[in-house]
């Protein structure tokens, strides 16, 4: 609890902690708090604050098949902070791998490596996901395949810078001294001394997840309907946004203020852990 | 007597809340005259810095003016507006830094960074202010003024840029000038030199100047008056004579005693045993340029060898060459009489543990993240040690470093400087290495620390009958510690001996002119 | 190194990401001949009909040969046929990406004004108020999803205020005022970024010792920041930017699909909806061919604007 101390003093992390947390918690209790099924066909295009005719109350009105847009919205966090989740985690394992063995090995395996990631690197995220796509098709599995292709390199790129200064420092020359194994010297000495940056950076990277599952939901290539998903809402309503705003106004929303809490948490750590660096 | 030319009257500064106390300076008060220097000494955390930070109204932020005044030409300058100010900086007081190279724009040329001190504070022509920077160039001894002055600052060595400094410093010939640690990041001859030209300004244009150093061996070549500075209060003030051959207050003769002396130790002669490290023909090569040739080393055990240089020499290049983080291009490293370079592998792992190395960097020299205990006890495991074994010698070794057993379970950053070494070393000897290597192992340190480290160095290199190579820029280290000394200069061994031999009787210019230029040769 | 060398070097390490990333796309999109003939045929089209479109265009060889093939008509420029629109792929991709240079020109711009200005203010003095504002608005828009500003950008100018175009299909010819959201939706979000990456940069060199030496010289706080600052705190934003093409890019073709703007994201959004493989071969090698440029250019000026480090050096 101690070491949580100089976090909550920042407002930033409170704030950006609250939203994020929230969300996940909104994510994990959806079917205690969702008061429809999202895929129940209520009654069409209520407009938020009404009551339908059987006597339900559409907070958020309804879409145009008449399903409740705020159950949606609740059933459709669950899924980006599963997806997200998932996809950023697989992204960062890899990334993790290659970049503290570019960045420990240094050399030809460092040069081979960092040019396939340059070279992934060098497609816009979305002409990247949009080749994936039309090539293995827009499902689940592959909306996570696609976004742990695309990050993975970027996260490779700041895992072996961070891993070649660590190990640039006298205490991995001592481990080299003593004879330590290579990986211990890359998961006992290394890995550890990386995960304030990480941890930034893994929140930022969440975001972004977030932001490029919405947007394919948005442009109709991400996850299939009738999936909840917070994109595909938008993507749904925009014909009809000029009468029904509420359509298109709410997810956006709600997906801004994940992706939000989440840039407002990463700002919080990373001032944390400059202010320790400094300390010591 | 003239008036003084500052005259400051218990000055406090005081620190933000919840720091380890409440002033960084306190009731400091002193006096500094025309044509004097005047040398405030103290050790890490004394207050120097912000002091004269603070004379120049430039004090670090979250500190403030507690009480007291600092007064020259009639004014207060703790009550200086920041216009009122940017008057007096550059034109009355001038100042000078210690790391010279960042202190210079990096993206402006020698001639703009001098001549735009003429545009601040005198109203000449452009030929003019070029003229004079050019007369400040030649009177800093730099050679070739014209190339200097259209140079950028990365073009230039640490000990041009320091003239540069203080060319600035002095453009508008201010009545005081104020360096902090103006030598300390040069090498000892550049440090001899920017000396000698700081004592030719008082004598020939009489600035007041404040000089601040940890190291007493500058002071005595250059201090008027010397106060001795600790935990934010001046506890002793007096001339240079008085301060350093009669000190009064225990801790100036504490620092005074702690001064390592440039006379070597009495050693007993070698005897007759093999060497435990023996290199010979050593050349190393960074791409095209050959920074190591044709190095022979070789320690007995139970002695030490001195590898003596300036930055630049090579010296640091020959201990990563003999711990193999890096390999040479040619030669031979024999511990106990087995050829390390070609090893591989586990092979290599395991003969690692004969040859261990004291870092120079006592923060960066153990993982932030692991105990300080199992730290140890995983480098006896590593040198074959079984579990309890290894715990045990871990903390015998703690005991015998001098630590409380209460280190145990701490992490790096609960220990100073001076106890992180330890652990270093303990570290190293956990692994019951043949061969030590210390690469300015006691540089960082302030002096009365350093003393403490290379007497545990010196008692556990005998009691261990260790081989060790000691690697410094510093002679008077070098003097205590060694019984054989090896310069080097540009990657050339250019002389070796016994201690007392080289430091007694050099033979070669290049090894007269580091012993000529240590600092308080005199004194000391 | 000197210049002729660096680009030489450079070239060649963008000539081979060119062709690492034309292996990739022609790897994902034409390994599999079969879907390659339903996709270009279409689902209705019979086997008969596909074995013989498949001889008849070559598919029968190996994959090795098909890429070289392939390879060489792009760089020769052709780029085949667009199964979607019956066209050149050609014809229609470059009057698109001019389209399309107009609109990420003109958020560009907006990146470059407020980002540096906005930057550079937040540096000057970190920690100030003024700074603080300026870091949150930064981390602000750079968190919202474009499409999502988009949304409330057109919410408030559109529905609510009424003072601009909801869409900018310029039907009636080139429109300045149609530009305007898509153009402020793209500056916003890269903006952001530039504007803290400028912020780090300003604030780290405000601390550095010649910043000191600037003041203790007795300069004031314009000259310090005029003379001394800007130039050394903005080598690494000015960089910065030319890396922002990729996002930018990116960002296009959801501004543009948005505002149903006819330029290359809409293109390739119209390819990749129907499966046009040909057109989207062509975007997607384009697009990186942009991005890979860009970053030769940003070396370059890297290089240009730091007396201090070699060319390449960086790397």
């Amino acid at each position: 609890m101690r070491q949580l101390t100089p976090y909550l003093q920042k407002p930033l992390v409170v704030v950006g902690g609250a939203l994020s947390f929230g969300w996940l918690l909104i994510a994990i209790l959806a079917p205690l708090i969702a008061p429809y099924d999202p895929l129940l066909t209520l009654q069409p295009l209520a407009k938020p604050l009404t009551q339908g005719a059987n006597g339900e109350f559409f907070l958020l009105g309804t879409d145009m098949l008449g399903r409740d847009i705020f159950s949606r919205l609740i059933w459709g966090a669950r899924t980006v902070v599963i997806y997200a989740t998932l996809a950023t985690m697989t992204a960062y394992a890899f990334g993790l791998i290659f970049g503290l063995i570019a960045g420990y090995a240094g050399g030809r395996t460092d040069a081979v490596l960092s040019f396939l990631a340059n070279v992934v690197l060098s497609f816009p995220v979305l002409v990247l996901y949009i080749v994936i796509i039309v090539t293995i098709g827009a499902s689940p599995v592959n909306i996570v395949i696609a976004v742990t292709f695309s990050s993975a390199p970027a996260i490779f790129r700041i895992v072996r810078a961070i891993t070649i200064d660590v190990a640039s420092r006298d205490f991995v020359r001592a481990a080299i001294t003593q004879g330590e194994s290579t990986g211990r010297i890359l998961f006992v000495d290394i890995l550890p001394n990386t995960t304030g940056p990480l941890a930034v950076d893994f929140c930022l990277r969440l975001g972004y997840t977030a932001i490029t599952i919405g947007t394919l939901g948005f442009l109709g290539l991400g996850l299939p309907p009738p999936t909840p998903d917070w994109g595909g809402m938008v993507n749904e309503g925009r014909a009809m946004a000029i009468a029904f705003p509420h359509l298109v106004i709410f997810p956006c929303i709600a997906i801004s203020s994940l992706t939000l809490g989440l840039s407002l948490l990463a700002d919080g750590l990373r001032e944390v852990n400059e202010a320790k660096e400094r300390q010591a | 007597m003239s008036e003084p030319l500052l005259h400051i009257r218990d000055l406090s500064v005081a620190l933000p809340k919840g720091a380890d106390r409440p002033f960084a300076v306190k009731g400091v008060t002193l006096d500094v005259n025309p044509a004097e220097i005047l040398c405030i000494v103290g050790e890490s955390g004394s207050g120097k810095s912000v002091l004269t930070a603070t004379l120049m109204g430039a004090a670090p932020k979250g500190l403030s003016v507690a009480g007291g005044e600092a007064v020259m030409g009639g004014r207060n300058l703790l009550t200086l507006t920041e216009r009122q100010w940017r008057q007096i900086r550059g034109k009355d007081i001038g100042m000078i830094f210690q790391e010279p190279m960042a202190s210079l724009n990096p993206a402006l040329t020698v001639a703009q960074q001098i001549e735009e001190v003429f545009e601040l504070h005198a109203d000449l022509p452009k030929a003019e202010r070029a003229a004079r920077a050019r007369k400040l160039v030649e009177e800093m001894h730099l050679p070739e003024p014209d190339r200097i002055l259209q140079s950028w600052p990365h073009q230039l060595s640490g000990g041009q840029c320091q003239r540069v400094v203080i060319a600035m410093a002095l453009a508008m010939s201010p009545k005081l000038l104020i360096a902090d640690e103006p030598t300390t990041a040069l090498d000892v001859t550049t440090q001899a030199q920017v000396l000698k030209l700081i004592r030719e300004l008082r004598d020939s244009h009489g600035h007041g100047i404040i000089f601040i150093t940890h190291d007493l061996g500058v002071v005595a070549d250059i201090a008027d008056r010397i106060a001795v500075m600790r935990h934010g209060e001046v506890v002793e003030i007096g001339t240079a004579e008085q301060v350093l051959k009669h000190p009064q207050h225990d801790y100036t003769r504490a620092l005074i005693a702690a001064v390592p002396s440039l006379v070597p130790h009495d050693r007993p002669a070698p005897g007759a045993a093999e060497p435990a490290l023996d290199v010979t023909g050593l050349n190393h090569s960074y791409g095209a340029k050959q920074v190591l040739h044709d190095i022979q080393i070789a320690v007995a055990p139970g002695r030490v060898v001195s590898i003596v240089g300036e930055s630049g020499s090579g010296k640091s290049t020959i201990a990563k060459n003999l711990i193999r983080l890096i390999d040479p291009d040619s030669g031979r490293i024999a511990v106990a009489g087995e050829d390390i370079l070609g090893l591989k592998g586990s092979a290599l792992r395991g003969m690692r543990r004969k040859i261990q190395m004291i870092f120079q960097d006592p923060f960066g020299s153990l993982n932030p993240r692991r105990r300080v205990g199992p730290m140890i006890a995983r480098a006896a495991v590593l040198s074959g040690a079984s579990r309890a074994e290894a715990a045990g010698r871990a903390r015998e070794l703690l005991e015998l470093v001098g630590l409380d057993r209460s280190a145990w379970n701490r992490r790096p950053a609960a220990f100073s400087g001076g106890q992180r070494q330890r652990i270093g070393i303990a570290r190293a000897l956990a692994m019951r290495p043949d061969v030590l290597i210390a690469d300015e192992s006691v540089s960082a340190l302030d002096v009365s620390v350093q003393a403490q480290v290379l007497d545990l160095l010196a008692d556990l290199q005998k009691r261990l009958s260790l081989a060790v190579v000691f690697i410094t820029h510093d002679l008077r280290v070098a003097a205590q510690i060694s019984d054989e000394i090896v310069v080097l200069s540009k990657g050339h061994v250019v002389e070796r001996g016994p201690a007392s031999e080289v430091l007694t009787r050099p033979q070669h210019p290049y090894t007269r002119d580091l012993i000529a230029a240590a600092p308080g040769r005199d004194a000391f | 190194m000197s210049l002729g060398r660096f680009l030489i070097r450079k070239t060649a390490i963008a000539i081979a990401t060119m062709v690492a990333v034309s292996f990739l796309i022609f790897l994902a999109l034409e390994v599999n001949v079969e879907e390659v003939a339903v996709k270009v045929l279409g689902q209705y089209s019979t086997a008969e009909q596909r074995a013989a479109w498949l001889l008849q265009n070559g598919y029968n060889d190996p994959f090795a040969i098909r890429y070289l093939r392939w390879l060489g008509n792009f760089v020769t420029g052709d780029w085949g046929q667009s199964t979607f629109f019956r066209a050149p792929v050609m014809d229609m991709v470059l009057p698109r990406l001019a389209a399309s240079a107009i609109l990420a020109g003109g958020a560009l711009l907006v990146i470059v004004v407020f980002g540096l200005g906005l930057g550079i203010l937040a540096g000057m003095r970190p920690g100030s108020l003024l700074d603080r504002v300026i870091s949150v608005f930064s981390v602000v828009t750079t968190s919202i999803p474009d499409f999502a500003s988009a949304v409330f950008l057109s919410g408030i100018f559109v529905f609510w205020l009424g003072l601009l175009p909801g869409a900018s299909t310029m039907i009636s010819g080139f429109s300045l005022s149609e530009l305007i959201l898509p153009v402020s939706v793209l500056g916003l979000y890269s903006m952001g970024y530039l504007a803290r990456v400028t912020r780090a940069s300003m604030a780290d060199v405000m601390n550095t010792h010649y910043i000191r030496t600037a003041r203790l010289k007795g300069a004031g706080m314009a000259r310090i920041v005029l003379r001394h600052a800007l130039r050394n705190a903005l080598i690494t934003p000015v960089t910065v930017i030319m890396l922002q093409l990729p996002w930018l890019l990116s960002g296009v073709i959801v501004v543009e699909v948005f505002y149903a703007y006819k330029g290359f994201g809409t293109l390739l959004y119209d390819a990749a909806l129907n499966q046009d493989i040909y057109l989207i071969e062509a975007c997607a090698m384009i697009s990186v061919l942009v991005v890979v440029l860009s970053q030769i250019l940003s070396d370059l000026i890297y290089g240009w604007l730091n007396p201090r480090i070699e060319l390449g050096a960086k790397a």
